[in-house]
């Protein structure tokens, strides 16, 4: 049996999607779209049930690539049983979905979802509403798991008797005279593509085309004139009013509103936090709290993860780790090459894996929290006028903001901005976007060159990486990525307490791909920078003496006048793999932390971390972006881009500097 | 006049919304629909986009996209001061919610008097004087 869940955004569709299949799901894309498709399965009474979550849409028209699927996906594979999902606290809206259903599927099992949010607003008739629409009308709150069972039932027994939407007379006359010609064409469901033929539904038109109907889509074009004229609107406007109006005279006839006018508390919060003056600042402290505690909660995880797979160095000498104990036992029976090979090169790398887990965790722990509270949606708000100046909407701050997370869930959250070209731009500029990775490199440089007040010099970095952004976006925008602006019509949905087991999942699903994707990445990469690291054979490992070092020594002139020492070079090749591993690099190539100091003056210091800001993405990045656009000259572009920003803003910093001879 | 004109807190009936393509239907199906009632609720601190209320969600719309709907400026009855005359142009309600109001001569187009704004609000109709609970009088709209 094929159940397919429809609904408008925002409507819990996945917390039920979720209730439903429990952690039987698969998440993958829609065939040739980048658009998400989750795939479950449960069982009812026996009978296996396959659960497909279709893509949240407010209406089913072909201007979105959510509508084309979802409606597709009803003509094509005939769900048996449509479960539409209704938010129902904001009924009239969402019954307007409902209304473009009606005209694709008959058996349709509609849940009234989060209806205790509803029961505020109004009094709802469920009963009438059912016997209105002849079709099985259930209550469910689904962050609370109740309905769940009444869905499961009327998914198997319910009685589906459903009320065709009607049209004022000269229009379903109409209507029926275009089911009468497109008879010969077989194709069902008849009335809907009548409806949508009459309506002027561009995929629609193409289809009846390439089935020969061009006599047909004549007809139909004088019909739908006439009926422009004797309404004297567009066709568009005319049909959408008509459904609209059987959706409010619906919602009009079960629900009698109640405390019509009174203050929401969602109304109090927008007050403040989308506030004339206060607005930004708040935004601007929650994303620091949001980072803070982020770090702050993943920091022990990452060193007690580190320890076990590095072990440590003390006073009184090193207490190996996992790598060393695992190399030593492998020495036994393989040469040492290869034990360090599979011990240095790739357990390692799965400990750098491991150790970025934590963060990237958390992270979309936050987000999903950010998210699901409806707060994201603010943000979009509050910045919309200044990512427009970039090209983007507002929803491309969101991306942007991952970016100081992880770039490469960033890079995979632009799949958000449906324009291509805005998609672009957004993934060219998120690399410049300094990640939770090169954050803590700043952090660790800057407390030991700057003591007195690492913060300032960290935000310092961060400040000019957002200029830098802007302003490229700008110029971007206005030049090779130029597009329309997307229509930015937004919900701003009521604020909600999200639910622990919600945000989990969605943490779960986000950092698994993560993991899986970039995991095998970096594992590989780690295996290959061993390679470069360790040979010739007898060196020390990443030393002057192997490749790596040699290249450094080779290139260091140039380095020179970015203030970069050979040393540092070697860290930032290292860096090209997991930029976390700077640090890890520079420890290990001076040996401690004082001997750091003393190598590199503040202002060498300072022209580095600005080397760092921008230089090419990690490997694991720039595979997602390659993954994300199939462009090998896009993501030969980006590298570029950083690579050119690097030394501009390296090279002023450092000549500046030494011409005014300023010193820290 | 535009939607774009309106300021937060006024309310205006879409006339009809300008237009082709994907966002002339994006604001169809949002239900931006010739007859709604829309409500600007707040302009976003750096002045654009703006926050509207329709059919009791809400929705951010940039000027320029707000600036393709033509309304009429409207008042919730419950808005208007003591002593005022005024038209009703709009009732946002069903079949029995309307039948209610028009039982008290309170239908589109006829004129009433606000006797008393609050509370309760009294108004005289053509039918003679009635009270008007606070929920109701928010669902009436008159110029």
């Amino acid at each position: 049996m094929l159940v397919a869940l429809a609904g408008n955004p925002n409507t819990g569709k996945s917390t039920i999607f979720n209730a439903l299949t429990g952690m039987k799901q698969h998440v993958g894309n829609w065939p040739g779209v980048t658009v998400e498709k989750k795939e479950g399965e449960t069982e009812i009474e026996g009978t296996r049930v396959k659960v497909v979550d279709l893509p949240g849409t407010y209406s089913l028209t072909a201007y979105t690539m959510e509508e084309i699927i979802t409606r597709n996906f009803i003509i094509e594979e005939k769900p048996d049983v449509i479960v539409d999902i209704i938010d129902a606290s904001n009924l009239e809206r969402n019954l307007y979905l409902l209304t473009e259903l009606l005209e694709l599927h008959s058996k349709i099992v509609v849940v009234l979802n989060m209806f205790d949010e509803a029961q505020k607003k109004y009094s709802i008739d469920v009963e009438k509403m059912s016997r209105i629409l002849g079709l099985p009308v259930i209550t469910a709150v689904g962050i609370r798991g109740k309905g769940i069972d009444k869905l499961k039932d009327k998914i198997i027994h319910g009685k589906f008797n459903p009320k065709k939407v009607e049209y004022p007379e000269d229009v379903e006359r109409r209507i029926e005279e275009i089911v009468e010609l497109i008879k010969p064409l077989n194709i069902e469901p008849a009335r809907w593509y009548a409806i949508k033929i009459l309506e002027n539904d561009a995929e629609v038109h193409k289809k009846v085309a390439e089935l020969g109907g061009k006599d047909i889509l004549h007809r139909a074009e004088h019909l739908r004139h006439e009926i422009e004229d004797i309404y004297g609107d567009d066709i568009e406007s005319l049909m959408t009013s008509f459904r609209y109006s059987f959706a409010h005279g619906l919602f009009h006839e079960v629900a009698e509103p109640i405390n019509v006018g009174g203050v929401t508390i969602t109304d109090m919060i927008d007050h403040v936090v989308t506030h004339k003056i206060f607005g930004l600042p708040i935004f601007l402290a929650i994303m620091y709290l949001a980072f803070q505690f982020v770090f702050l909660v993943a920091a022990p995880f990452q060193d007690a993860i580190d320890l076990i797979f590095n072990g440590k160095s003390t006073a009184t000498g090193h207490i190996p780790g996992l790598v060393d104990l695992s190399y030593n036992w492998m020495l036994q029976f393989m040469p040492a090459w290869l034990s360090s090979f599979i011990n240095h090169g790739m357990l390692r790398g799965l400990g750098a894996v491991l150790t970025f887990t934590p963060v990237i965790m958390l992270l979309f722990l936050i987000l999903s929290f950010l998210e699901d509270s409806g707060y994201l949606a603010r943000v979009a708000f509050l910045m919309d006028s200044i990512m427009k100046k970039m090209g983007l909407e507002g929803r491309g701050i969101i991306p942007l903001m991952l970016g100081f997370g992880c770039n490469v869930p960033a890079v995979m959250a632009t799949r958000t901005l449906k324009d291509e070209k805005e998609r672009r731009l957004s993934i060219a500029l998120n690399p410049l976007i300094p990640c939770g990775a090169r954050i803590q490199v700043f952090a660790f440089i800057s407390s030991i060159f700057f003591p007195s007040n690492p913060a300032l010099v960290l935000w310092s970095l961060l400040i000019l990486s957002m200029v830098v952004v802007f302003v490229l976006g700008y110029i971007y925008s206005k030049t090779i990525f130029r597009s329309k602006s997307e229509p930015f019509v937004l919900e701003l949905p009521p604020y909600r307490m999200p639910t622990l087991k919600g945000i989990s999942i969605h943490m779960w699903e986000k950092s698994e791909g993560f993991l899986r994707k970039a995991g095998t990445i970096i594992v590989g990469a780690a295996a290959i920078i061993w390679i470069f690291a360790a040979l010739p054979w007898g060196v020390g490992y990443g030393s002057p003496d192997s490749y790596i070092g040699m290249f450094a020594r080779w290139i260091a002139p140039i380095g020179t006048a970015f203030g970069l020492t050979p040393e540092a070079i070697i860290s930032l090749i290292f860096g090209f793999f997991a930029k976390e591993v700077v640090i890890d690099v520079l420890y290990v190539l001076y040996g401690s932390k004082e001997a750091i100091y003393y190598a590199m003056s503040p202002i060498q210091a300072y022209s580095f971390m600005l080397f760092m800001l921008f230089y090419t993405p990690c490997v694991a990045t720039l595979a997602t972006i390659y993954n994300e656009t199939k462009s090998k000259k896009f993501t030969f572009f980006v590298i570029l881009e950083g690579f050119a920003l690097a030394a501009l803003f390296s090279f002023a910093f450092y000549t500046l500097t030494s011409i005014l001879g300023v010193s820290v | 006049m535009l939607l774009s004109e309106l300021k937060p807190g006024e309310y205006g009936i879409v006339k009809k919304i300008k237009g082709t393509g994907a966002l002339h239907r994006r604001l169809l199906s949002m239900g931006l629909l010739p007859g709604a009632i829309v409500r600007v609720v707040r302009i976003s601190p750096l002045g654009d986009p703006v926050e509207y209320e329709i059919r009791g969600f809400f929705i951010s719309l940039r000027k320029q996209e707000a600036s393709f709907v033509e309304v009429d400026k409207v008042t919730p009855l419950s808005f208007i001061p003591r002593n005022s005359d005024v038209r009703v142009v709009f009732i946002d309600g069903g079949v029995g919610f309307v039948q209610n109001m028009g039982a008290m001569g309170i239908a589109v187009g006829k004129r009433l008097k606000i006797i008393a704004p609050c509370c309760p609000m009294q108004v005289k109709t053509e039918k003679g004087v009635f009270t008007l609970g606070r929920g109701m009088a928010y669902r009436v709209f008159v110029r």
